[in-house]
């Protein structure tokens, strides 16, 4: 790969500041984070720490204020937005793994993966095929035309972290993915999610509160007050 | 590209058909209100069309038969007849009166017509049942909408009449069914006074000395026939040679005869563009709300499904999708909804319209023009909806 030896995700400094004057507040004071391809990385905090505010700036969803943002070795924000499409960088460059699965109701399986590629240009029948791929990978080929509201939790999660990795995407945002499943479950999604990021050479954010899943993590970030600080995890074997 | 409309459509095909059965009752009212103005139109051109007339001669100064009433001599049509261009020539009149038919009243129109020969304008063209009149009296000819049957025995005012024919679509312009009469029959029944009238007249002819002189016998006794003779009608019905120019012949008969030509162009400018001016003025109003309702209607139901599904458009601009394919999803959808509301509609309508009392006639041109403003409508109508969801902040679909 041609960023193999580039960061994922570098932030320097990543600053967010919501309303103006006495009613300002920091959300973000100055972030700093490095994520290799292939990672998967935890982000703890409490709430109100800035979690979800560090996520939607990364998932270009929201502005920053201040700060730089490098994806795949590319500066997409320094100070302002250096991409002037943020929805094809958060199409062709970014996934996103909800708490809730969120996919598509009236599509079936095999089209709420293949929506994304086909939202990029592609054919549909290239789409389907490579949504088929990920569904395989996940082990849940066999509910490819299945609706999604005939799909268990967990099935409904790895739908979703199966379209997060539709387009190639070099990191994927994980917003608490794990927590509306049982503990057997939710380690089933890390392994997935490790395994992806393994196979996929995709960098992974996972915020989480789950304390399940905290000592999966090889490195987590913690947020506090809008700062991050970094610290070695168990990495406990799944 | 999957199209996300047809696939919410089918997804959720239930609650859109009925909302879309619930629309198209509304169009399908909205389509018969235009049916039923087409249909008074319809009336009152069959009305000209079925009499055989080119030209219809009324009293001077008057818009009759149809729309003022009019009382012309039965004898002026000879002179008439002299009049170059005139082929034929008929006498007629022409009577609304309410009559009892299966134990309910009815309105009809009486229509006098000339029997002695056969052809004649005012007759009607053609019979579905039965014969012409061939008798000078008490023999009709019923439009099948008067509810009545062949052989069956009615009574107009003082007289029993027998059907003795049916014709189809005979109407007077205010939706009528038409008898048709002997001419002398008509005369009666309009013009002639019933006999306590007729005493009452002859006392008081009498007792008026310049009709009751006693050095001019015989005086009385005609002034008394003259009051009792009925020997009006409403307006001569008159044919035109294949050359001739009605404008032409009308202009001469009014110059000569000091009456009134009409001819078809000008009646159809009476019946329809100044006898029903108000009701299609009415009408277009009741379009017009209808319409506004119907918009108002649509609105409101693509508003409320495009907020009912809120996350997944913020989900669906989250992974990327362009607002054109968002704008679309809902414009098609607003689209697939007008367009099951509009054959509800025209269904609907083609149902229940013959149910109505009066003629409702569906215009294919009508239903393609509606099918164009409900479209219009329901896109519309979805602006609001895709100003909703392009507002919608992607954020949204994730936490916190």
């Amino acid at each position: 790969m041609d960023n193999v030896d580039k960061p994922a995700i570098r932030l320097s400094g990543l600053k967010k500041r919501y309303g103006s004057g006495d009613a300002a507040v920091d959300a973000l004071k100055g972030v700093d984070m490095t994520l290799w391809p292939g990672e998967v990385v935890g982000l703890v905090g409490p709430s109100g720490s800035g979690k979800s505010t560090l996520l939607k700036c990364l998932g270009a969803v929201i502005e920053p204020t201040g700060g730089r943002m490098e994806l795949a070795g590319e500066v997409i924000y320094d100070n302002e937005w250096k991409i002037p499409d943020l929805r094809a960088l958060r199409r062709d460059r970014i996934g996103f793994v909800f708490q809730a699965p969120y996919l598509i109701p009236f599509l079936d399986v095999t089209d709420n993966v293949a929506l994304l590629p086909m939202l990029a240009g592609q054919d549909k029948a290239t789409a389907r095929k490579r949504a088929l791929e990920l569904l395989t990978a996940l082990d849940i080929q066999h509910r490819a035309g299945a609706q999604v509201s005939q799909l268990s939790g967990g099935e409904q999660q790895r739908v979703a972290i199966a379209r997060s990795l539709a387009n190639h995407a070099p990191v994927i945002l994980a917003d608490e993915p794990t927590a509306p499943l049982d503990s057997e479950r939710a380690l089933t999604v890390v392994r997935i999610l490790n395994d992806m990021a393994v196979q996929y050479r995709t960098s992974i954010i996972v915020v989480t509160h789950d304390e399940k899943i905290i000592p999966t993590f090889k490195r987590i970030y913690h947020i506090r007050d809008g700062r991050t600080h970094e610290e070695a995890g168990e990495g406990r074997p799944l | 590209m999957i199209n996300l409309a047809s696939r919410d459509i089918l997804h959720g095909w239930g609650k859109f058909l009925f909302t879309g059965i619930g629309l198209g009752l509304l169009i399908g009212a909205t389509l018969t209100m235009a049916g039923v103005f087409r249909g008074m139109v319809d009336d009152g051109q069959v009305l000209i069309d079925n009499s055989g007339a080119d030209l219809w001669v009324v009293q001077q100064g008057t818009l009759g038969p149809y729309a003022e009433p009019s009382s012309i001599r039965d004898d002026v049509w000879r002179g008439i007849a002299g009049i170059q261009g005139v082929a034929e020539t008929g006498n007629a009149a022409y009577l609304t009166i309410q009559m009892q038919h299966g134990g309910k009243d009815t309105r009809v129109m009486i229509v006098g017509i000339e029997v002695d020969r056969p052809g004649r304008p005012g007759a009607p063209p053609y019979l579905t049942f039965g014969r012409p009149i061939l008798q000078g009296h008490y023999e009709a000819i019923a439009d099948e909408k008067s509810g009545h049957k062949l052989g069956e025995r009615v009574r107009i005012r003082r007289h029993d009449y027998t059907i003795v024919g049916l014709t189809r679509r005979m109407v007077s312009s205010s939706g009528d069914p038409m008898i048709f009469v002997p001419l002398k029959d008509a005369q009666e029944i309009q013009f002639l006074k019933d006999n306590d009238a007729l005493v009452n007249e002859r006392a008081r002819t009498a007792a008026n000395p310049a009709f009751n002189r006693p050095g001019v016998p015989g005086l009385l006794e005609a002034a008394q026939a003259s009051a009792a003779q009925a020997r009006n009608v409403n307006t001569v019905l008159v044919r035109l040679a294949p050359d001739a120019n009605a404008d032409t012949v009308a202009g001469e008969i009014q110059r000569w005869k000091r009456l009134t030509a009409y001819t078809k162009a000008q009646m159809e400018d009476i019946l329809i563009a100044k006898l029903i001016a108000t009701s299609a003025r009415q009408i277009g109003m009741f379009l017009v709300i209808l319409a506004i309702v119907t918009a108002a209607i649509v609105a409101f139901i693509i508003y409320t499904m495009t907020l009912a599904k809120v996350r997944e458009i913020a989900v669906l601009k989250l992974i990327g999708a362009q607002n054109r394919t968002i704008a679309g999803m809902i414009l098609q959808q607003a689209l697939g909804l007008g367009v099951i509301g509009f054959l509800v509609g025209r269904i609907s309508a083609g149902l229940w319209g013959p149910a109505f009392p009066k003629y409702v006639l569906l215009l294919p041109q009508d239903a393609i023009g509606g099918f164009a403003i409900v479209m219009t409508i329901c896109a519309l109508a979805s602006l609001f909806a895709i100003r909703a969801a392009l507002s919608i902040d992607p954020a949204e679909a994730i936490g916190g």
